[in-house]
């Protein structure tokens, strides 16, 4: 009996000894600080590279003051917060633009970016200047996207426990020790596998119809009105590209509208005389090359069916008004009849709509607006945007900045209500007339929540199109949306032209050690010795004698026996 | 770099041991049959010891210092004392004196803790790249330990072995054992008790091993003059 439970709480024993055994390996392996950090994006474009060309790191700490002095930094991680670039103005342009050799960067964005925040709606710090905050993003963000950067480049968010790390570098650094391995400080590690190259990154367009009514005869021959707004985003770092603005916005305004009219057009009394074609396109940031794709796979009879496409972009920058791009000159009757709908309703609701005529030139490659796609295969076409110039290459695509601090709401909803109202206007023959279709608390009022919440969840999600699987949850909460207020939603998938490579590893965890220095253990390890000795010099003379441990010294191999 | 700061703290662990060891007449006396045995002994006394620890106290979730538990686990430390006279009269030790002895067997206790409780996490952890100064203290304390265990010893075999011994001191003697007995429970409720930061524990531990080992070696070397 004893023996069968004595044989029992051994074998707990045992289990309990590898149980505090493990709980050891993992207590002693903890590091002083771990962080998720996002790498800047790496690419190609027809062969060369761009971005930041490395992932893993494995180097002490500095801080910006060491830019200042001459030291050399090549085998050192510069911890950068964002607002200490002021100060720093030559930063940039020495070891971003020059390529002044670094060992690594890490820059420090404030909290109020990071996208798990963006439930919280703007103007809770005031003190905080948005403004110059943005500016100074969108100029950093096309610095690195455009420069070949040969040492990681890593952002992560501002937070306690790094601002700790940051105020003990920067004593140190101040202190007149910059950390190296002889000294001590801190070490900041990212194991990371070396970036490999995305095999042929895809591009998902989703489309849907709203039918119109029969009149007489087949429903392909009435005319098709299309709404589009590209979905994908590209920025600095893929991981944090949410493009609130460019271009969720156009996406929740597209998913609004097609609400607004499934509405309309379920009740076969209301259903217009237009089919209306929805497309969220992908592939926006590189020449709107999804729409090129979609548009591509179009017929001849249905490409030829469509009057008009209108573009949504970046509806949500601001009080500044919208601006209608279009690329057939002013004088063309159906960019009179868009512009002079859009304006109309515009004016009731205290918006400006501008008009801009930029004519398309087909020997460059450069899209510009998403409309320019379907210019070039001769569809009418206009992009409604609250920029007002075009963007270049990489620009305006929902980088760091774009973030949903940073996109106003109301502007969001005037621009759903403007384009949905002259839509309908349009499709029902009332232009001109003073009547309220989508009036406010009607059943068909625009609905502020339901934009709330899907700028919401695009303000979550990063979107860079090669980094999104083809059936990624986002794409299928798209479809399933879209699949909700309209018909025929399918998805089309395509491969992503050409010139563009991309690198994969976008994020990673950073691991800050502290660490000591070899002074230190050299140090460690003579003080110890001297120890050692005096305690075995205290240790033969209190137990043989002082004159034992001269003769030990004298004849070391002789051990004379001696009784005590 | 690591593995240096590795062979720093090993150093400092068990290298007094070493010292002692090679220092003191117990090498030239071959005395190491003696400290085996009494590691072997501290081995099945430290297994024991955590049967009665697994069979008798609750798991506590947290690290709330329970005195009713706490007075337990001191009774179960008692344990230890059951080992250290087994090792002192009950091993058959080679003809060596009675001072030796203890020291033989202090010693092999000291080093058979030192491995049991210091070497794994110091393994693991001291080559980490992360510096703290856990395992230089915990080196130290190694050192309060081996201190610790001698006095044990040499007051053990005061109690035990020796006669004829200065009927004054006895109930010096049995207190001083007493008191290094309850050591180990002492420093656990400073520490969990009280909420002490390591550095102190391990001061304080430092500071009254080497006051308990100087009082026992004075009563040790009291007791050997009427003899002699």
């Amino acid at each position: 009996m004893m023996e069968s439970s004595s044989s029992s709480s051994w074998m707990y024993q045992m289990m309990t000894a590898v149980l505090i055994l493990i709980a050891c390996v993992e207590l002693c392996d903890a590091s002083t600080v771990v962080v998720d950090v996002y790498r800047l994006i790496q690419y190609d474009i027809a062969g060369s590279p761009f971005g930041s060309r490395l992932a893993s790191l494995n180097h002490h700490a500095a801080s910006s003051s060491l830019l200042s002095s001459s030291t050399d930094l090549s085998r050192a991680v510069l911890v950068l917060p964002l607002t200490e670039l002021n100060h720093h103005t030559s930063f940039i342009n020495e070891y971003i633009e020059q390529g002044k050799p670094l060992g690594g960067l890490l820059l420090l964005l404030p909290q109020i970016l990071r996208p798990e925040r963006s439930e919280t709606v703007g103007g809770h710090d005031d003190s905080f200047d948005k403004e110059n905050l943005k500016k100074q993003l969108v100029d950093l963000e096309q610095k690195l996207i455009h420069a070949t950067i040969n040492y990681p480049v890593y952002f992560a968010f501002e937070d306690e426990d790094l601002d700790k790390v940051l105020a003990d570098i920067k004593r140190n650094d101040a202190a007149g020790q910059p950390a190296t391995a002889t000294t001590g400080g801190y070490k900041l590690i990212v194991s990371s596998p070396a970036p490999k190259k995305l095999s042929s990154p895809t591009i998902t367009n989703i489309q849907g119809w709203l039918p119109g009514s029969k009149a007489d005869g087949d429903s392909n021959q009435l005319p098709t009105i299309a709404i589009v707004a590209s979905y994908d985003t590209f920025g600095a770092a893929p991981a944090l590209s949410v493009g609130s603005d460019s271009n969720g916005s156009g996406v929740v305004a597209l998913l609004e509208i097609a609400r607004l009219f499934s509405i309309l057009y379920s009740n076969p009394n209301t259903r217009g005389r237009y089919n209306i074609l929805f497309g969220l396109t992908s592939g926006g940031p590189y020449n709107y090359n999804g729409t090129q794709k979609w548009l591509k796979s179009f017929d001849q009879r249905l490409r030829e069916s469509i009057d008009y496409a209108i573009c949504l972009n970046s509806l949500g920058s601001g009080e500044n008004g919208l601006w209608l791009h279009v690329s057939k000159p002013p004088e063309n009757a159906y960019v009179k009849q868009i512009f002079e709908g859009l304006s109309n309703v515009a004016e009731e609701l205290g918006v400006t709509v501008g008009l801009k005529h930029k004519k398309i030139n087909v020997s460059n490659s450069r899209v510009a607006w998403e409309h320019e796609q379907f210019s070039r295969l001769r569809v009418t076409a206009a992009t409604l945007s609250g920029l007002s110039a075009p963007p270049d290459l990489l620009e305006s695509t929902g980088g760091l900045s774009d973030n949903r601090e940073f996109v106003n709401e109301a502007a969001v909803v005037k621009s759903v209500k403007v384009v949905a109202e002259s839509l309908a206007r349009h499709i029902y023959g009332q232009q001109g007339k003073n009547i309220n279709i989508f009036a406010d608390n009607s059943s068909l009022a625009v609905n502020p929540s339901y934009i709330r919440s899907w700028l919401d969840l695009m303000s979550r999600t990063p979107r860079v199109a090669p980094f999104l699987s083809k059936d990624s949850p986002f794409i299928t909460a798209l479809k399933k949306e879209l699949a909700d207020h309209v018909v025929e939603v399918n998805l089309q998938h395509d491969v992503l032209d050409g010139m563009f490579t991309f690198y994969d590893s976008t994020v990673s965890t950073l691991q800050i050690y502290q660490v000591a220095s070899v002074t230190f253990d050299l140090l460690l390890l003579l003080g110890l010795g001297s120890y050692l000795i005096t305690l075995f010099s205290l240790l033969v003379i209190t137990t043989r004698g002082l004159d034992d441990l001269i003769s030990l010294f004298r004849r070391p191999p002789s051990r004379k026996v001696k009784s005590v | 770099m690591t593995m240096f700061h590795f062979f720093n703290c090993a150093i400092l662990t068990f290298g007094p041991h070493a010292v002692y060891y090679s220092a003191t007449p117990l090498s030239e006396y071959d005395t190491l049959g003696t400290s085996v045995k009494t590691a072997v002994v501290y081995l099945v006394t430290a297994l024991v010891k955590l049967v009665c620890l697994a069979t008798f106290l609750k798991v506590s979730e947290n690290d709330v210092f329970d005195p009713s538990q706490e007075l337990l686990k001191a009774l179960i430390g008692f344990i230890d004392v059951a080992g250290l006279y087994f090792a002192l009269t009950q091993l058959t030790h080679r003809n060596i004196s009675q001072n030796h002895k203890f020291q033989a067997v202090g010693l092999g206790w000291a080093f058979a803790d030192s491995v049991l409780h210091r070497l794994a996490p110091l393994w693991v952890g001291a080559r980490g790249l992360e510096f703290t100064w856990e395992y230089v203290l915990q080196g130290l304390e190694s050192n309060a330990n081996l201190m610790l265990s001698l006095s044990l010893a040499a007051l053990g075999s005061l109690m035990w072995l020796r006669k004829n011994k200065p009927k004054t001191l006895i109930p010096i003697i049995y207190a001083c054992a007493g008191i290094v007995a309850t050591m180990p429970s002492i420093v656990s409720y400073l520490r969990w008790g009280l909420g002490w930061q390591l550095p102190k524990v391990v001061g304080f531990q430092l500071f009254t091993s080497f006051t308990m080992a100087l009082i026992s070696w004075q009563l040790f070397s009291a007791c050997q003059k009427p003899s002699s």
